[in-house]
């Protein structure tokens, strides 16, 4: 049986398909957000099945989860991106412990127990400041892509403190530091120690190893790094880190369908 | 069957509960005439569909025209400021005295959207959104829409929230003069002090009681001069006796609503019923009823064995009032019941002492106050009441701009979880959520699917 997994996120919509025997990926996809959102996760769900040669009728159950996953018509449960995550990650790295989960519009800490289930999470308020938000506009201000900020935060010596606990505000201060002659690479370090910090923050004192770092500012070089250093401890980028909400997703739905036996 | 319904949902309802001949008191009417009064917010919203329910919830909207009667019929109006309990309990002694809360207007932009545009005066005096959505007590005064102009201010400073203590402070500047009255931070009594035991299980050196006591006299003589009669010894414990009985209603309806197997009566409603202890909604007597009928309802209901939750919806703790009335709905809407709360004002639920002198009595309730206190009293009393009430989750909600306690978060989950094994989550719930549902919503349902797979452990 195949059961599929969306995760309708702020800035990307992914798709996701496994096969239900061992809760192998055997089809993913991903495409931008937009206005129309079930629109384009029904194109979306479409192509992905088309690559993949899989027959519609073949998928047993689809679960949504993330922030639009109320927008997804053809799903036959919502389920949080809290737990999706969750599971997700645990079915890429077994023995994690804590999840943290940056998007492009909120970030999350989940404490997981031995057996997998969340026993705690935390979630940012409405600043984007420790969102994958923060990372686009300091981007978008130093005139730079988002895959350079990596190779650009190695690269400094002194990181600028960047005491704002707002995007907007920061924004602001961005300009003042480069009015005064801040180098570019010490601002971009300044901001994923910012991020790194307002996610610590979040954490409190106890944070359990293996701590698995997830989502789409994942993808980003040089914020696991900001996490690590922030935190005092590993920080192990997940495997597919864009996908683990989506996969999680999927087990769940194999989960509902095992439940609800229909 | 009792269920949650929608305001036009309640007018049909209404139209049926009157032709089988329901009695009403003079403020009765259906709930729907309250939006012709500019309460949009209340479509909304969804009520418990008793008639216990629509009395309660037209003796809050009918508070307004309460204070305009006892102006009119000349009685005196005292505007109780901060206390959360005390000097209403006083001034209710006297029987030519209505006291109320001008505070209370926070709860306007709750029910009238911002067009009732109290916040936009505020924000004209500086006292922006960065200041506790108190500040629309402000507009209120100002515009006199809302509440006819008090003939006596009383307001408590010191360990009270800073955020008010700036908008009196605002206020009395405006040429409202206010009588003001301290209360100190409540402290641990040293080796060498005399300890008193305080409602609610604190307790406080005695010389913090004597002061208190001190400030209460004070009062006392204003109230005296205003009112044109003694407050004697008998008559202000009489009032204490009254307020008692609200007490011990609220009492037993918290403890029915929090440990019945199905929930008996919506967080909302309950809510609306815990902050009548502290103001009385304009008409002590009238609260008496109104929470003696809800009880009686409450109890049939779980006499009855019926609810108007699922059997399994998750038990809640909540922490601090929210100021969007809505998020109440929406924990229900998620999956998630009330089992236990507390609003910031629990020392206006305990019973106040009757076997001490009066003003002995009310001065170790007003020190009590868990906003005098220490965050890590609160959260002690909260791990109480968790224990008592079997919760299985905290939720501390804020409302942004109002800072009782910068750390009371932070300070009441780390107790919660070393106490017990249980998720506490933070949210911010600011006076219209309407923009931010989908995110206050994503925790709760996060939150009640956490409890939900821990259950099958």
């Amino acid at each position: 049986m195949i059961y599929a997994g969306i995760d309708a996120g702020s800035r990307t919509i992914k798709v996701v398909l496994i096969d239900a025997e061992d809760t192998r990926i055997i089809a993913k996809g991903l495409t931008d957000q937009g206005v129309e959102q079930d629109k384009l996760t029904l194109e979306l769900f479409e192509s992905v099945l088309k690559d993949s040669g899989i027959n519609k009728k073949d998928v047993a159950a689809i679960v949504a989860t993330g922030y639009g996953r109320n927008a997804v018509s053809i799903a036959d449960t919502t389920i949080t991106e809290i737990t999706s995550h969750a599971v997700g990650v645990r079915r890429l790295v077994p023995d994690a412990m804590t999840v943290i989960d940056i998007g492009g519009q909120d970030s999350k800490l989940v404490r997981l127990d031995k057996g997998g289930r969340v026993r705690d999470f935390a979630m940012n308020d409405r600043c984007a400041a420790g969102t994958g938000r923060f990372l686009e506009v300091v981007a978008q201000r130093l005139g730079v892509g988002l895959e350079s900020l990596g190779r650009m935060a190695a690269k400094s010596r002194s990181p600028a403190a960047i005491s704002s606990m707002c995007v907007v505000f920061a924004e602001t201060e961005i300009t003042g530091l480069l009015a005064s002659g801040t180098a570019c690479e010490d601002i971009v370090a300044g901001v994923q120690a910012a991020i790194a910090n307002r996610i610590i923050a979040m954490a409190g004192r106890n944070v359990d190893l293996p701590i698995i770092f997830t989502g789409g500012v994942a993808m980003i070089p040089g914020m696991d790094t900001a996490l690590q250093t922030a935190l005092g401890k590993d920080v192990t980028v997940s495997p597919d880190p864009q996908m683990t909400g989506a996969l999680g997703a999927a087990i769940l739905a194999s989960n509902h369908i095992t439940k609800t036996g229909t | 069957m009792p269920e949650r319904i929608t305001l036009e949902e309640w007018d049909l309802r209404y139209e049926r509960l009157q032709r089988t001949g329901l009695s009403q008191p003079h403020y009765g009417g259906p709930l729907s005439r309250h939006i012709e009064d500019g309460d949009q917010r209340l479509l909304k919203l969804r009520y418990d569909n008793s008639a216990a329910a629509l009395r309660l919830w037209n003796f809050l909207l009918t508070e307004e025209d309460r204070l305009r009667d006892a102006r009119a019929k000349g009685k005196k109006l005292i505007g109780t400021m901060k206390d959360l309990g005390t000097v209403p309990v006083m001034a209710y002694s006297f029987d030519n005295v209505t006291a109320f809360y001008p505070d209370g207007a926070w709860w306007i932009p709750c029910v009238m959207e911002l067009s009732a545009g109290l916040l936009s005066i505020a924000d004209s005096l500086g006292i922006d959104e960065s200041f506790c959505p108190v500040r629309a007590m402000l507009g209120a005064f100002l515009t006199e829409a809302h509440f006819p102009v008090p003939d006596m201010l009383i307001c408590s400073v010191g360990a009270t929230c800073d955020d008010f203590s700036a908008i009196a402070q605002r206020l009395n500047g405006l040429g409202y003069p206010i009588l003001w009255w301290e209360i100190p931070h409540r402290r641990k009594p040293g080796p060498d002090e005399p300890v008193v035991s305080l409602p609610g299980g604190f307790t406080a050196p005695k010389c913090q009681v004597e002061f208190v006591k001190s400030e209460l006299e004070h009062i006392n003589t204003a109230l005296e001069e205003l009112a044109g009669a003694k407050l004697d010894e008998e008559k202000l414990s009489a009032g204490i006796k009254e307020a008692n009985r609200v007490r011990r209603y609220l009492a037993e309806l918290r403890e029915l609503a929090f440990t019945a197997e199905l929930c008996p009566l919506p967080a909302l409603e309950m809510l609306i019923a815990e902050m009548l202890a502290i103001h009385f909604c304009s008409d002590r007597r009238e609260t008496i009823g109104v929470l003696k009928e809800l009880l009686d309802e409450v109890k049939a209901r779980v006499r009855a064995g019926i609810g108007v939750l699922d059997a399994g919806a998750v038990k809640i703790f909540w922490v601090n009032p929210v100021a969007d009335l809505y998020v109440m709905n929406m924990l229900e809407d998620c999956g998630g019941r009330i089992c236990g709360t507390e609003y910031l004002f629990t020392h206006a639920l305990d019973l106040i002492p009757e076997d001490l002198p009066a003003l002995e009595a009310l001065a170790r309730m007003a020190l009590a106050d868990p906003m005098v206190g220490s965050s890590a009293d609160r959260a002690e009393r909260i791990c109480t009441d968790i224990r008592r009430f079997g919760s299985e989750a905290v939720i501390i909600s804020r409302i942004p701009g109002a800072s009782h306690c910068a750390l009371e978060g932070e300070v009441i989950g780390e107790i919660v979880q070393e106490n017990f094994d249980i998720p506490v989550l933070e949210i911010e719930v600011p006076p219209v959520t309407d923009s931010m549902r989908p995110t206050v919503r994503t925790r709760l349902e996060a939150l009640v699917e956490t409890i939900k797979a821990r259950r099958k452990r």
